[in-house]
């Protein structure tokens, strides 16, 4: 079996993603201005009460929101646009033909486009909240280094893993699309859920003690949430191997039951027009 | 000159009718509107559970009660899914209107283009976050202390002059459309970054964020001074608490320029199309 194709797959939405210059300086304003209402609230709520021992210290909120606004365009928000649109055209007939394994073909072209989108923003922003707000004297609101050489190289592990995992998730809409036919109800579900659950709205370890672990067990803490807490150096119960590990685990097994949902719906697909 | 009524349609039945045709289009898809009502309903009141967890574990928003921030967190949230269901046709516009050329239509007919806009479709999605804002906005004033009954004239104008404020921006954005041609997402932050600044008290941002809500875009004046006048309620910064009862006029005034550019942007129009 050839890589070939996946690796074209991956190729084309990889350029897809990268042909938006505009779009992707539009998404750091609004970034930088979410970033910036949020570490203003963060910050006066923090010094309101300042005997509140916080899982995390002030600085590492403001860390954990700019690595989290940076990453935003790799949530899971909905099914590939592409495939979106073959739903509704019945295009969608032209995959099931292919003699690709579709699964495989659908789970790269879904991981470039995630990346397409993430890596050009994440490295803009992140040149700027880091060294470049340092420079103009906002070093107490710029993002933090990492905790260490370690947990740096930890964190690139950990983050190529929860880009894996949040593709697997896209999978996941991207099948719910191919049965309803329709791209709105993965938007509408997909969105939400990636917004709280990743920790994009408020930091995972912000959320009541009670709801914590439950938070941590759950796949899109994963995406986002595991490997910034590995660059902060916060502990994870169980270290740095669980978060790993939950990691892997989400991968495999969304893959399987993702595996058996697609053949199923491939089986029952009724496909529009002629 | 009057005309008679059997022939032509005055501009609010025109309105009616046009609200009407969209009300029964979308209705055509029931589940579809009911999965996006529920999506939309529950995306904005997680939005509050972030708030609600801020407080839970610090004791306090930046010394300000679970009431107050409730009952500002309604108000913009309100405001802004009436603007949401009214403004469709602008917030689209340039899309479906400028690059496509079908604006030059518009200009054929004999109505205000405003009014044509307003009907593109009365938008029945924000539902949800109207919903969920009312009643979270209802449960801040069940816990704030010292609710004044003029509350309740205030509390309308308020979300009347949040609403035109939000319009506003809408129209604003449309009419920037006639320069840049497809919509930008920048606009989005004085959108959805509005009611994410709007939701926290004033007195936790810095004084370059302060100034921008308050003077360029008024939105202290339809929710943070209004809420502090229903819940008679200091002002920190100074401001005598009366000044909530006549601020939400700000709103309007904001409406009432973004109405000026845009018969500026209209008068300079050049079609796209050929």
């Amino acid at each position: 079996m050839s890589l070939r194709p996946y690796l074209t797959a991956f190729g084309l939405q990889w350029k897809i993603g990268l042909r938006y210059r505009i779009a992707v300086i539009a998404g750091l304003v609004a970034q930088m201005w979410f970033g910036a209402v949020t570490l203003m609230a963060y910050a006066s709520v923090y010094h309101a009460a300042p005997d509140v021992q916080a899982p995390l210290s002030l600085r590492q909120a403001m860390t954990y929101t700019w690595i989290q606004q940076s990453l935003f365009t790799l949530l899971p928000l909905g099914c590939l646009p592409a495939i979106g649109d073959a739903a509704k055209t019945g295009a969608i007939v032209y995959d099931l033909l292919r003699p690709v394994d579709m699964w495989n073909w659908w789970l790269s072209s879904s991981l470039a486009r995630l990346l397409g989108n993430a890596v050009p923003r994440a490295v803009l922003l992140s040149c700027v909240a880091g060294p470049l707000a340092m420079l103009v004297g906002l070093g107490a609101w710029s993002l933090a280094p990492p905790a260490s050489l370690l947990s740096a190289i930890l964190a690139l592990i950990s983050i190529t893993l929860g880009a894996l995992l949040s593709a697997t998730i896209v999978m996941w809409w991207n099948i719910l699309t191919a049965r309803t036919l329709s791209p709105l109800g993965s938007y509408a579900v997909g969105t939400p859920l990636a917004v709280l659950l990743s920790g994009m709205l408020l930091p995972l370890p912000l959320y009541p003690d009670w709801i914590r672990p439950f938070l941590l067990a759950q796949p899109f803490a994963g995406i986002t949430d595991i490997p910034i807490r590995i660059y902060l150096g916060t502990p994870i119960p169980g270290g740095v191997a669980t978060g790993l590990s939950l990691q892997m685990f989400w991968v495999v097994s969304l893959t399987l039951l993702g595996r058996l949902w697609m053949r199923q719906t491939v089986n029952r697909l009724e496909v529009q027009g002629a | 000159m009057s005309q008679s009524p059997s022939r032509t349609l005055s501009a609010i039945g025109l309105y009616r009718r046009m609200a009407g045709a969209s009300i029964v289009a979308q209705l055509r898809y029931p589940g579809t509107f009911a999965i996006q009502a529920i999506g939309n309903f529950v995306t904005t009141l997680l939005g509050f559970f972030g708030i609600w967890s801020l407080f839970h574990r610090f004791g306090s928003i930046a010394g300000w009660d679970i009431g107050t921030v409730a009952v500002l967190y309604g108000l913009v949230n309100v405001a802004f899914a009436v603007a949401e269901t009214l403004g469709r046709g602008f917030e689209v516009f340039g899309g479906e209107y400028v690059r496509t050329g079908s604006f030059d239509r518009l200009l054929l007919r004999p109505r205000s283009t405003l009014l044509l806009l307003l009907g593109h479709e009365l938008r029945l999605r924000p539902i949800g976050r109207f919903l969920q804002g009312a009643f979270v906005l209802i449960a801040g004033l069940w816990l704030a202390p010292h609710v004044q009954w003029s509350a309740l004239l205030v509390l309308p104008s308020a979300i009347a002059g949040g609403a035109a404020m939000f319009l506003g921006v809408l129209i604003g954005q449309a009419a920037l459309c006639f320069i840049t041609v497809e919509g930008l997402e920048v606009v989005n932050v004085l959108t959805y970054g509005g009611v994410e600044a709007g939701q926290y008290p004033l007195t936790m941002f810095g004084r370059w964020l302060r100034r921008f809500i308050t003077f360029v875009l008024p939105l202290a004046a339809v929710c943070y001074y209004p809420a502090l006048f229903s819940l008679n309620h200091p002002d920190p910064l100074g401001m005598p608490t009366w000044i909530g009862s006549l601020s939400p006029l700000g709103g309007f005034a904001f409406l009432g320029v973004m109405v000026l550019v845009w018969h500026r942007a209209v008068a300079g129009y050049v079609s796209s199309g050929s």
